[in-house]
């Protein structure tokens, strides 16, 4: 305990020397700037900025690309709140509410609470890692495909049992992304499904293209033409920060969020994504005005903000504290790393502790640098909201072609962005919610792999589900969830989901 | 409506317009694209970029990594083989190259690109696999390990970096070799497939030694056997598949420069030029040290041979594995 | 009653029908050895179900020919943009490419004025492509004469 203080200490003496500092700026201010294009999340900024980073040395360049990492995670929010473009599919759920309280002339109060959820999240995400990163790995490693099947499982149910709305059209959207998600080579065997001669699909369609479609494009085709095009807001400067009423209302939930996301995120795999709907489920649940979600409520972007936060910082105990490449993430980072000559794992910790300790500060500096950089400049991206829509659509359309196209160099991907922005125009018509499609694309191989990997590893005997702790664990929650969700079919009472409808009505005539 | 028509018009006209050939000055006089088919981060983007930068060096002309990426490599590949032959657009390939056009064929499919379409400039790296089990199983040697599949023929299970990816080829090479049968357990990925054999979940991986290289170190994996021609320079007690009587299991996952075919020969010649100097700078041999992939540099009628007989021996593998057998 | 629910309903239903052919063409496996046709064929029929029930109890949701589509020529105009941008962006180039864009949205679908147009369609073309290719080295695609 006093060692890992005194390491800490050890630490920020690095992390914390002007040059260095200075280096953590720039890392934030660039991975903002990145972090902006719509698609352009903290993988790809990371990617596209690495080579940048050549050539500095070790300390620097981790320092720098902490301050990316972190930079391009916010600029995604930015984005999200002001335009209702998700950065990347974590972010759909910011996107609801984020941009229904800008529309309320809230988008001050939204980026502000979403900077500080985040900067919560991933402080208290740095201290669990710092104090609990060799067991929790060594927990998160027993996650193999069938205890991450049984946790798909379980997130799914969560959801279901959780969302507002329609059950049956959420289920018909969510199978619909499901379907999109099984595009591209089957893992298991090497078929080409529904690919039709065009090879751009053979990793299936991307998260990016389909989220900025059926969220940014969508929403642009939907206003462009409305005949009163959408207020001009003029913000002041008293309305910037978030009402006392906010902050209340936000701190539980940034709470929630951070320890959902943490846990979540530890797991190896893209579960992660996941960790930003389930927080927006759980706060929807436990709020006492549900109705307010979907039109402005600041639980909806302070729990999801910080939930998506907490886990990509989770995600890097498996990598730090034994070197595994646990997510595409923390394989970026991890490749960053071996660049500059750093190979993280439990010989990092022993043999270079100011590296390890060293890369630890530099987080929490990261973190704290991107507070500082990022609440004054909420006044001035609020300011964008000035710009006529006329003129403001078009720059938004130049800013998701060009994020869309920058993730993989590739006008196949913007083509799939146009195709769903036209469907989620249409759907938006029908009054179909969108969310669920985006889950359906994000989970759809990662459920189908789990399953047929898991049966791989039993030949085919559906008992190893049962047999493994974990994996039984969990199944037998989603089972009690279930049944729980199917109660009020038997004892004819309102559930909380019939309440909901009901005071979804009446707030149409009062 | 005029306005429509005359930028409709306009840019019909922009479209169909070919792009004019520039003035033919000598090669090179403007960037090059170095294509990495592979997303940042990944081993051949993370070569290409010392590449890039050592050559723009020796050309004194800038040389640009491109991400093309998409289908297990499939999509840059392609992007290169039908690009125009001029020099200015580049492949770093990896050993994936060669087992791309013989999977489309084996489904049946229209080849996104064969090898012909490439002309082999240089090898960069080549790294044999190793095959590491958990340091909890019983085997100690590559002899109990193969002793034992024979025994329990499908019970001893492998991950791999995806169906006919470059693991999975390493360990069909050994099974064909040995005459065993193992239980694949594809991932998506070199990454994750590391990270389920940590876990304890499958039983063997054959991987590149860089990755192993810490887990071995630390105690969780034990290397038994290597893929190579020789014994791996970070593991002299571990032997090869050779030595010890499977001289078929042989596999190296490796990284080369290609241009496509048709490229004219004073450009080549010069890239060739241009490369070997590039190896040789000691910035891109401090990379490349960094990224623990020892430097296997060759060209020419070497690297000719190298490539054709790795390409004979990958298609050989994917025959041998054939479709997956799946009931209809 | 043609309700939203029940035309959204029909065509996904469509859609799971579509998928449900499509996926004859590829092995269905059995059930401890799903093959790639397995998973597409249970969510198609998912889909499908879905979709009947939508149209079976969506007889209580809005007309569709309640809803007024008064956007439907601006939506047209912004899509057709951006399949030309789609189109062009690796033959013309990223600056060409998004300057035609952006001048023909601002100047003849928002029909602003003749010099305004062409400042903000230059500056943000311009602008985006040396912040992000020149500065922070993001790759985009350059068409003929380098532009």
């Amino acid at each position: 305990m006093l060692e890992t203080l005194s390491n800490l200490g050890l630490g920020f003496a690095v992390a914390l020397s002007p040059a260095v500092l200075l280096y953590a700026f720039a890392g934030c201010v660039v991975g903002t700037l990145v972090g902006v294009l719509p698609g352009v999340g903290p993988l790809a900024g990371i990617s596209l900025l690495l080579p940048a980073t050549f050539g500095l040395d070790a300390t620097r360049a981790i320092v720098m690309l902490a301050g990316i990492y972190y930079g391009a995670m916010y600029g995604g929010s930015t984005t999200s709140i002001l335009m209702r473009i998700p950065g990347e599919a974590a972010s759909v759920m910011t996107c609801i509410d984020g941009y229904a309280m800008a529309r309320k002339g809230r988008a001050g109060a939204a980026l502000a609470i979403a900077a500080v959820g985040s900067y919560v999240a991933g402080t208290v995400s740095i201290v669990a890692l710092m104090f609990l990163a060799p067991p929790l790995a060594e927990f998160a490693l027993r996650f193999g495909p069938p205890e991450y099947f049984a946790l798909l499982l379980f997130g799914l149910l969560v959801l279901a049992y959780m969302s507002g709305g329609s059950m049956l059209k959420a289920l018909a959207m969510a199978a619909l992304g499901l379907l999109f998600g099984m595009i591209g080579i089957d893992q298991m065997s090497g078929y080409f499904r529904f690919a039709y001669g065009v090879v751009e699909l053979g990793d299936g369609v991307g998260i990016v293209p389909v989220a900025v479609g059926l969220f940014g494009l969508a929403e642009i085709l939907a206003t462009a033409g409305q005949p009163t095009p959408p207020a001009v807001i003029k913000p002041r400067l008293r309305e910037l920060l978030p009402s006392r009423r906010e902050w209340r209302a936000s701190a539980a939930p940034i709470g929630r969020g951070t320890v959902l996301g943490f846990l979540i995120g530890v797991i190896p795999g893209s579960a992660h994504i996941i960790s930003s709907f389930v927080s927006y489920a759980v706060e929807r649940r436990l709020s006492r005005r549900p109705e307010e979600f979907g039109k402005g409520a600041v639980a909806g972007v302070a729990g999801p903000e910080s939930a998506n936060n907490a886990a990509t910082s989770g995600a890097f105990v498996p990598m730090l504290a034994l070197g595994v490449p646990s997510g595409p993430i923390p394989a970026v980072m991890l490749a960053a790393m071996m660049v500059h000559g750093v190979s993280p794992g439990p010989l990092l910790i022993k043999q270079q502790p100011e590296l390890f300790w060293g890369f630890i500060a530099s987080m929490y500096v990261g973190n704290a640098v991107l507070l500082i950089l990022n609440l004054p400049l909420v006044g001035l991206f609020v300011n964008l909201l000035r710009i006529p829509y006329p003129i403001l659509y078009p720059a938004i359309l130049v800013f998701c072609i060009l994020g869309v196209y920058a993730v993989n160099g590739s006008v196949v991907d913007v083509w799939i962005m146009l195709l769903m922005g036209a469907l989620g125009y249409v759907l938006r018509k029908l009054d179909f919610e969108t969310a669920p499609i985006v889950l359906g694309v994000v989970l759809a191989p990662m459920i189908e792999m789990a399953l047929r990997q898991s049966l791989a590893m039993s030949d085919g005997r559906y008992a190893i589900f049962a047999t493994r702790p974990i994996s039984a664990t969990l199944l037998a929650v989603a089972a009690v969830l279930l049944l729980l969700s199917l109660k009020p079919l038997v004892t004819h009472t309102l559930d909380w989901r019939a309440r909901l409808a009901l005071a979804e009505k009446g707030e149409g005539h009062p | 409506m005029k306005i429509i028509r005359a930028a409709t018009l306009l840019t019909l006209l922009l479209l169909v317009a070919a792009p004019p050939a520039g003035a033919q000055d000598a090669y090179p006089s403007r960037p090059i694209a170095l294509v990495a088919p592979f997303p940042p981060g990944g081993v051949a983007d993370l070569t290409a970029r010392p590449v890039a930068a050592a050559l723009e060096k020796v050309l004194k002309n800038p040389v640009g990594v491109v991400n093309k990426t998409g289908a297990a490599g499939a999509v840059g590949m392609q992007y290169v083989a039908t690009s125009k032959p001029d020099g200015y657009t580049l492949l770093l390939a990896l050993s994936s190259i060669s087992i791309i056009p013989e999977a489309d064929k084996l489904f049946g499919r229209q080849p996104a690109f064969t090898v012909d379409q490439f002309e082999p400039l240089a090898l960069i790296s080549a790294d044999p696999t190793i095959l590491v089990v958990p340091a909890d199983k019983p085997w100690k040697t590559a002899k109990d390990f193969i002793e034992d599949a024979r025994k329990r023929p499908g019970q001893i299970s492998f991950s791999s970096s995806g169906v006919y990816g470059t693991l999975h080829m390493a360990m069909e090479l050994l099974s064909h070799a040995a005459g065993i049968k193992l239980r694949h357990v594809p991932y998506a990925g070199a990454g994750p497939a590391l990270t389920a054999i940590l876990g304890g979940h499958v039983d063997a991986l054959a991987s590149g030694p860089a990755v192993v290289l810490p887990h071995i170190k630390s105690g969780k994996l034990r290397p038994l056997a290597g893929w190579g021609d020789t014994r791996v320079a970070a593991l002299p007690d571990v032997p090869t598949f050779k030595e010890l009587g499977y001289p078929d299991a042989e596999f190296y996952i490796w990284a080369g420069v290609f241009a496509p075919r048709g490229t004219p020969e004073s450009a080549l010649a010069r890239l060739r030029g241009a490369l070997r100097e590039a190896v040789e700078d000691p910035a891109f041999k401090g990379a490349m040290d960094k990224l623990q992939t020892p430097i296997a540099f060759k060209q020419g009628a070497e690297f000719q041979r190298f490539f054709e007989t790795d390409a004979r021996r990958l298609a050989e593998g994917v025959r041998k594995v054939g479709k997956i057998e799946i009931k209809k | 009653m043609l309700t939203t629910d029940r035309a959204g309903g029909a065509a996904l239903g469509v859609i799971g029908l579509v998928v449900l052919v499509e996926s004859r063409k590829l092995p269905l496996g059995t059930l401890h050895n799903p093959g790639p046709a397995a998973m597409p064929v249970v969510l198609a029929s998912l889909l499908l179900v879905c979709g009947v029930a939508l149209v079976a109890a969506g007889g209580g949701a809005a007309r569709l020919a309640a809803i007024g589509w008064p956007e439907w020529p601006h939506a047209v105009a912004i899509f057709a943009v951006c399949a030309f941008a789609a189109l062009a962006l690796e033959r013309l180039g990223y600056r060409v490419t998004m300057s035609l864009a952006l001048a023909f949205l601002l100047g003849v679908v928002e029909r602003k004025s003749v010099a305004f147009t062409l400042v903000v369609a230059l500056a943000l073309a311009l602008g985006t492509f040396f912040v992000f290719d020149t500065l922070l080295r993001v790759q985009l695609p350059r068409g003929p004469f380098g532009l």
